[in-house]
């Protein structure tokens, strides 16, 4: 009985450290599953094309895991990276095509994202609106704005965007540079004291603002660093897709928080894996890749694509609850 | 001159009265004790000092200057520090970064000093090493920690504050006596560097023990300020309630003398769970048996196990002499087992209902009610409260408009809708002023009297004593020990707690 208890006692203190480890099982199971499908899944190529498709959600997932370790929820990010996808798009149109132009519409788009970010953070913290309605209102306004923009879907980008964005530098896929700059990006918020003090506000904020927290500007800029990150997302979904399109994030919005969930983040705040959220992004991909492997006829995707995600959800949370009991 | 001095300082919710009228002076170098009634307006005159309430008037002045305290960062920067009675943690953070969170360390302001903190947090820890008890680490998550390992971390992250003006606002409530011993030394070193503390408790010994002056507050007016030397418990407790003589004569009364004690009711049967150890007794009716020793080391778990909240593990539970499966609290309160707790949010109210919805489940429960009307059961519910004199406007208002002493009145009045067999009392009177603790007391014998079988558990000895005919006494989740007859003294209580720790 004592073995018991001690193993169980370090897969909680294993749990605990790294919340993410379920969603990691998870992701290996389906990488396993999807080799056996289809070998060729597992292919060099084939993950490069996996990541090229759902690197934007990684960051997605990550810019949502922000708000949501702060117990708030941000519906507009999708909303954001169509803004921010179809202003980078319309401002290479004007700068030129030249590296220097996309560059610069690169910044022009994270501003538009952050500064999209600090409305949310305004509307919800300072003006002390219900996140869910708040932002689902900011991500209709920014979706109006994109079609101000962009009436019509279609503006393409400059190739020196999308072949930087599916190429090779130095020999190795530019995507993984993205990657890497993800992590890089990951392992150094995760050492913020602004990531412990956004935590904090999500477990409790009233002892948080006891504690003497600064609770609203700290949610304010979890929303601004959300904006930010969505506006990397709209990068990646701009060199994926090499076009503008008004709408193309807004059913994105979702996937994210399921991604944030299946990562091992608790939606009420508090607990919270950035690491985990990029994982639960690319086990959502794996899983659709899986569906589209096993050879699902197309009028059955989606229902198996929502049945699996619902199993990994209901594996993760299983696995977690026997460990914490 | 004094340190901090507040002048009529008042505040109130709405047409709630929170604090009249609040005077305080508070010197360097001094515990200042405040006492009062639940709901008298202590906790909102510290939090006004540590600046998470607004004061709606009054004059607050620092080294004689005028200040106004807008919000806790504010405050801070006056410092002032702060132990909050619901304690101001976040679960999941680890033990660290709790104690550390009001002063982050940083390198380059960006990122966290994890080391540093470590070292900060360690050097608070320190002092409690010994106390602190098994699974508490600076990197343990806070939401694992037991109530007073938790209560620890937010004396060790008001202390790292470094203030110079300390409140503790009831922060002993759910600590042991050597960690009660731990945090008063503490204080005195705190004390002799010459910072002013304000300090609230319901512990009359901790009062006398560490405190140099005391400020009364009635009914959200402080209405005197006395030096502790110079005063008692009696003059106290009369500028507490204010019409004093009832309660002032019940204090000479102590150790109950009662021989008739009739059949047994409960036998409990050599319990090993994951927090006993064959552990048996028997009660009978018109019993109060106490269970004593340092606090958490199983007289809990022996309560919450006969309720069935626990699991019994190897043990059998006998009721009028039959054996009986209680494997949840349903089953135990059909079989005529009622169980209340200090903990009121966790095991008693029930949050944001009305005050009748808040009495009658355990009738309901009992009685296969499913429909009944209001009227039929406020009747019966009104009765319930009328004898324990609760106060309240009406039956329709929340649970939250009462303070925290009435709160635990309804939780009571719950069982005696319909009276129960056996009571266990899980440390029933947390965070209750004395006045009423002295009200549930007395209900509580004259319902051993009746005939009930009662076990008691609590955290204050003085409580025991008073009230048990007999006290098991338990150490690690064993009894260690019998008290009977007139071996019911302080001395030995002690002796047997501490004996094998």
């Amino acid at each position: 009985m004592d073995a018991t208890l001690t193993s169980r006692g370090n897969w909680q203190s294993i749990l605990g450290r790294y919340p993410f480890v379920p969603a990691l099982i998870i992701l290996i199971m389906l990488l396993v599953f999807n080799g056996m499908a289809e070998p060729n899944s597992l292919s060099f190529r084939s993950v490069n094309g996996l990541f090229k498709t759902y690197m934007a959600l990684m960051f997605l997932a990550v810019a949502q895991t922000l708000v949501v370790s702060a117990a708030d929820v941000d519906l507009s990010l999708g909303a954001i990276l169509s803004l921010v996808n179809v202003t980078v798009v319309t401002t290479i149109g004007v700068f030129g095509d030249g590296p220097l132009a996309i560059v610069a519409a690169c910044l022009v788009g994270v501003f538009v994202g952050f500064l999209c970010g600090l409305l949310n953070g305004f509307v919800v913290a300072g003006l002390n609106l219900q996140p869910i309605v708040a932002t689902f209102a900011t991500g209709v306004l920014f979706t109006g704005i994109a079609l101000w923009v962009l009436p019509v879907a279609g503006m393409p980008v400059p190739s020196a965007y999308w072949r930087l964005y599916g190429g090779s530098v130095l020999g190795i896929p530019f995507i993984y540079y993205i990657l890497a700059g993800l992590g890089l990006a990951i392992f150094l918020i995760s050492r913020t004291t602004l990531m412990v003090k956004i935590l904090a506000v999500g477990d409790d904020q009233q002892g948080a603002f006891q504690s003497g927290l600064p609770v609203t500007r700290i949610r304010i800029s979890a929303y601004a660093y959300c904006g930010v990150f969505s506006a990397f997302a709209a990068l990646c979904i701009t060199g994926d897709t090499a076009s503008g399109d008004p709408l193309v994030g807004n059913a994105m919005t979702l996937y994210s928080i399921a991604a944030v969930v299946l990562g091992g983040t608790a939606l009420s705040g508090g607990k919270a894996t950035l690491l985990g959220a990029a994982i639960g992004a690319l086990t959502i991909g794996l899983i659709n890749s899986l569906v589209f492997f096993v050879g699902t006829p197309s009028e059955w995707q989606n229902l198996v694509q929502g049945m699996s995600i619902l199993v990994a959800l209901m594996l993760g949370i299983f696995v977690s609850r026997r460990v914490e009991q | 001159m004094s340190k901090l001095r507040l002048r009529s300082v008042s505040k109130r919710y709405g047409a709630t009265v929170a604090l009249e009228y609040g005077d305080l002076d508070l010197e360097a170098g001094e515990v200042h004790v405040l006492m009062g009634a639940n709901g008298s307006g202590k906790s909102t005159l510290s939090k006004i000092i540590a600046g998470s309430v607004r004061p709606d008037s009054g004059i607050i002045e620092l080294d004689g200057k005028a200040i106004s305290i807008t919000n806790p960062q504010a405050a801070r920067e006056f410092g002032v520090a702060i132990f909050y009675q619901e304690l101001s943690l976040a679960a999941h953070r680890t033990v660290a970064e709790n104690i550390c969170l009001s002063q982050l360390p940083s390198t380059a302001g960006v990122f966290l000093d994890r080391q540093k903190m470590i070292e900060i947090a360690e050097r608070r820890i320190a002092p409690f090493l010994d106390v602190v008890g098994d699974g508490f680490s600076v990197n343990t998550q806070v939401g694992q920690l037991r109530a007073d390992q938790r209560q620890l971390v937010e004396i060790m992250k008001t202390f790292a504050q470094d203030a110079d003006i300390l409140i503790f606002d009831e922060p002993t409530s759910a600590l042991d006596r050597a960690q009660v011993e731990c945090f008063l030394n503490l204080l005195r070193e705190q004390k002799a560097a010459g910072r002013c503390i304000v300090f609230i408790s319901h512990r009359r010994d901790e009062i006398f023990d560490i405190g140099d002056r005391i400020t009364i507050i009635r009914d959200g007016r402080t209405v005197s300020t006395k030096v502790l030397s110079e005063t008692n418990i009696d003059e106290v407790l009369i500028a507490m309630v204010g019409e004093g003589e009832a309660v002032a004569e019940q204090q000479s009364q102590s150790l109950p003398q009662r021989t008739e004690i009739g059949e047994i009711k409960l036998v409990v049967e050599d319990i090993t769970n994951d927090s006993l150890q064959e552990v048996g007794f028997q009660v009978s009716a018109g019993e109060i048996l106490g269970l004593g020793g340092l606090h958490g080391h199983g007289q809990s778990a022996i309560l919450r196990t006969i309720f069935g909240v626990l699991d019994l593990g190897t043990g059998q539970i006998f009721l009028d002499g039959a054996a009986k499966d209680l494997n949840s609290p349903r089953a135990a309160i059909r079989n005529g087992i009622a169980y209340i707790s200090g903990d009121r949010r966790r095991d008693g109210i029930i949050t944001d209902r009305s005050i009748l919805e808040n009495v009658v489940p355990v009738y309901a429960l009992k009685k296969h009610l499913i429909a009944a009307s209001p009227n039929t059961l406020g009747k019966k519910a009104r009765m319930a409260l009328e004898l324990l004199q609760s106060k309240y406007e009406s039956l329709a208002h929340s649970i939250g408009s009462m303070s925290g002493g009435n709160q635990q009145k309804v939780v009571v009045a719950r069982w005696l809708m319909d009276a129960p067999d056996i009571l266990l009392l899980d440390d029933p009177t947390k965070g209750i002023d004395m006045a009423t603790k002295k009200e549930l007391f007395n209900l509580i014998r004259e319902l051993a009297a009746q005939g009930m079988a009662i076990i008691l558990y609590s955290s204050e000895d003085a409580e025991l004593l008073e009230n048990a005919d007999r006290i098991l006494v338990l150490n690690n989740g064993k009894i260690v020990r019998e008290l009977k007859g007139s071996e019911r003294t302080r001395y030995n209580l002690y002796h047997a707690a501490y004996e094998a720790a």
